[in-house]
């Protein structure tokens, strides 16, 4: 197939019809209102429903509801939209119902602005809501990423019954990419496949096969096996969905460890840097949870200093320094708000700490 | 005499780095020239943010109000006025995707009749790029055309193969969009005015020895809207 000229707004949301999301429920919000937008469009002629709700509140909830019946569905926001929805975020993963939630970030805190910018990492692999969980979270780093990851998502939230979130900076939903897209996949919620599903009990069916959608575990022991449980799943998938990128890190005396498009921006100045004679390489964690550690202390383990590079206050740093203890230096650098750094301010950041190597 | 050139087309053809060449060609050629960015539609990349590398060039760029200021809601100018009243040897409008970009046009309907009739010349150019996926086909090109020519109010004079994949571009962009804008010309009646694209696969392009009438004029383009992430496309 020819390669097409996508911006990534509508190929996201494209990747997403063609993984078999049949519902969208969201509330506009620059940088990614191009997405229900397309949603708005494309939903009828697949058969799908898309609805605008009245708030993010209600359109994560409306997520909870078809989720509960087996349907793969979807909902995208920005920063201050996606901290509207982490109470619902929450409730999903506590009643354990696979769905994919898109964070195209923007400056914060607060309102912010309508840039780019990676301020939601913390909210994204910590825990944006209460109680004990996870989400599986991929930072795509270009557009074609983003597709081909979507054409798995949905399967990985079904497999081990999460939510999978999406966490794009609004770059990748605003910038145009060549991508190639995947074939439509022919999605049916097979309820043999998704006991969960409530597909409609009537009475004289097997009341063990009767689903239920619950997050409220009154009984003290009952809430605790849920919840072991659920960490018994999160180890799961720490064991088998960790991904990463490395980038020249093989000779590398500075690594520099970036995600999303901050982490193509320091390819740029890794390539120049090389150039110059300068050993440095990079690596991305495409999942920021799981996040690489076993991984990244690998990669990294003939370097004698680390870069950190981030369009927020060094948020991933601290899972930098997590993987890594005390063996090698982690320098910072990067901008909070929405400026994204450059590959001249990166080069220049390597050079300094090459300075007092 | 005054030259105007109004580049609409769908979004993300390419119109902006188009606008940028055809002014800073002009420039070059010592002419005076005026540059509009009269996108109303998008807030990201657009052509105000190479207002520095237009300025250095003395060429007058209009900008919308709040144009770069990180507000959604831009407004025009005033000095859009300044198009017509002026005496520029050449004028460049860049203008937003779509109908609904095209639509900022409408407003200056009058301007452009009597600039016509003061013995202006103006081509009204769309920008026409094959590999984006709502200009992907003849009856695509032609829908965008028509719609495009109502909400402007103004009749589109030619087309331009601007078909590329950005940074994967290659000569195969060209021939493929060569192809399909063929045929909307012939069915349309509207002629190809301009093949562009960057000089080496331009260059291969020329020499396939395709028909010259849907070719017309070629144009090497430089980029000017490049970005710090641009060199990095691959998936996984």
């Amino acid at each position: 197939m020819a390669l097409t000229l996508m911006k990534g707004s509508e190929a996201i949301a494209e990747a997403a019809i063609r993984a078999g999301a049949r519902f969208f429920f969201g509330y506009p919000i620059t940088p990614q209102t191009e997405i229900p937008e397309y949603m708005s469009a494309r939903m009828p002629e697949v058969g799908g429903c898309f609805l605008q709700a009245e708030s993010e509140v209600a359109a994560i909830n409306m997520v909870y509801g078809a989720a509960s019946t087996g349907a793969r569905v979807i909902t995208s926001s920005s920063s201050p939209g996606v901290s509207l929805k982490q109470e619902g975020i929450s409730y999903c993963a506590g009643a354990q119902l696979p769905c994919v939630i898109l964070n195209v970030m923007r400056g914060g805190p607060g309102l912010g602005s309508i840039q780019a910018s990676q301020g939601d990492y913390s909210q994204a692999t910590k825990g944006g809501g209460n109680g004990d969980y996870h989400l599986l979270t991929y930072a795509p780093a270009s557009i074609q990423e983003a597709i081909d990851i979507f054409s798995f998502a949905f399967d990985k939230a079904e497999q081990y019954r999460v939510p999978v979130l999406f966490l794009a900076d609004g770059i990748m939903a605003q910038m145009m990419e060549p991508v190639e897209m995947p074939e439509m996949v022919e999605y049916k919620v097979d309820p043999e496949k998704k006991p969960w599903a409530c597909t409609g009990f009537k009475p004289g069916d097997d009341p063990k096969k009767r689903a239920v959608i619950n997050s409220l575990y009154i009984n003290t022991e009952e809430l605790t096996v849920h919840n072991n449980e659920l960490q018994a799943i999160y180890r799961e998938i720490e064991k088998n969905e960790v991904m990463f990128e490395t980038y020249k890190t093989e000779d590398a005396d500075i690594v520099i460890t970036a995600f999303g498009t901050v982490a193509r921006i320091a390819k740029s100045a890794i390539n120049d840097l090389r150039a110059q004679g300068l050993k440095v390489g990079l690596f991305r964690p495409i999942t920021v949870w799981p996040f690489p550690y076993a991984q990244l202390l690998d990669a990294a383990k003939g370097a004698k200093a680390i870069l950190d590079v981030e369009a927020n206050e060094g948020q991933m740093k601290l899972d930098v320094q997590l993987a890594l203890g005390d063996k090698v230096p982690v320098h910072y650098f990067g901008h909070c708000g929405s400026q994204m750094p450059t590959t001249d301010e990166i080069k220049e950041a390597i050079l300094k700490i090459k300075e007092g190597m | 005499m005054k030259k105007m050139y109004v580049l609409i087309g769908n979004y993300g053809s390419g119109k902006t780095e188009l606008a940028l060449n055809f002014a800073f060609k002009a420039a070059e050629r010592g002419e005076r020239t005026e540059l509009l960015d009269l996108d109303m539609v998008n807030t990201y990349f657009r052509l105000t943010e190479r207002g520095q590398m237009t300025r250095m060039k003395e060429i007058r760029l209009v900008s919308p109000n709040y144009s770069c200021s990180g507000i959604e809601t831009l407004s025009l100018p005033a000095e859009v006025a300044s198009a017509f009243a002026m005496d520029w040897d050449t004028v460049v409008f860049d203008v937003g995707g779509d109908a609904v970009g095209s639509t900022a046009l409408g407003r200056y309907h009058q301007d452009f009749m009597d600039m016509l009739e003061e013995g202006g010349e103006l081509e009204v150019l769309n920008v026409v790029n094959t590999r984006r996926p709502l200009a992907g086909t003849v009856e695509k090109i032609m829908h965008l055309q028509e719609e495009m020519q109502i909400h402007s109010r103004l009749k589109i004079t030619g087309m331009i193969n601007n078909t590329n994949l950005a940074t994967a571009t290659s000569e195969a962009e060209l021939r493929d969009g060569y192809e399909i804008i063929k045929e909307v010309s012939e069915k349309s009646g509207v002629p190809v005015l301009y093949t562009s694209g960057k000089k080496e696969f331009l260059d291969k392009f020329l020499a396939e020895g395709h028909d010259p009438k849907f070719i017309g004029t070629p144009i090497a383009i430089d980029t000017y809207m490049q970005r710090d992430w641009d060199s990095w496309i691959k998936g996984l």
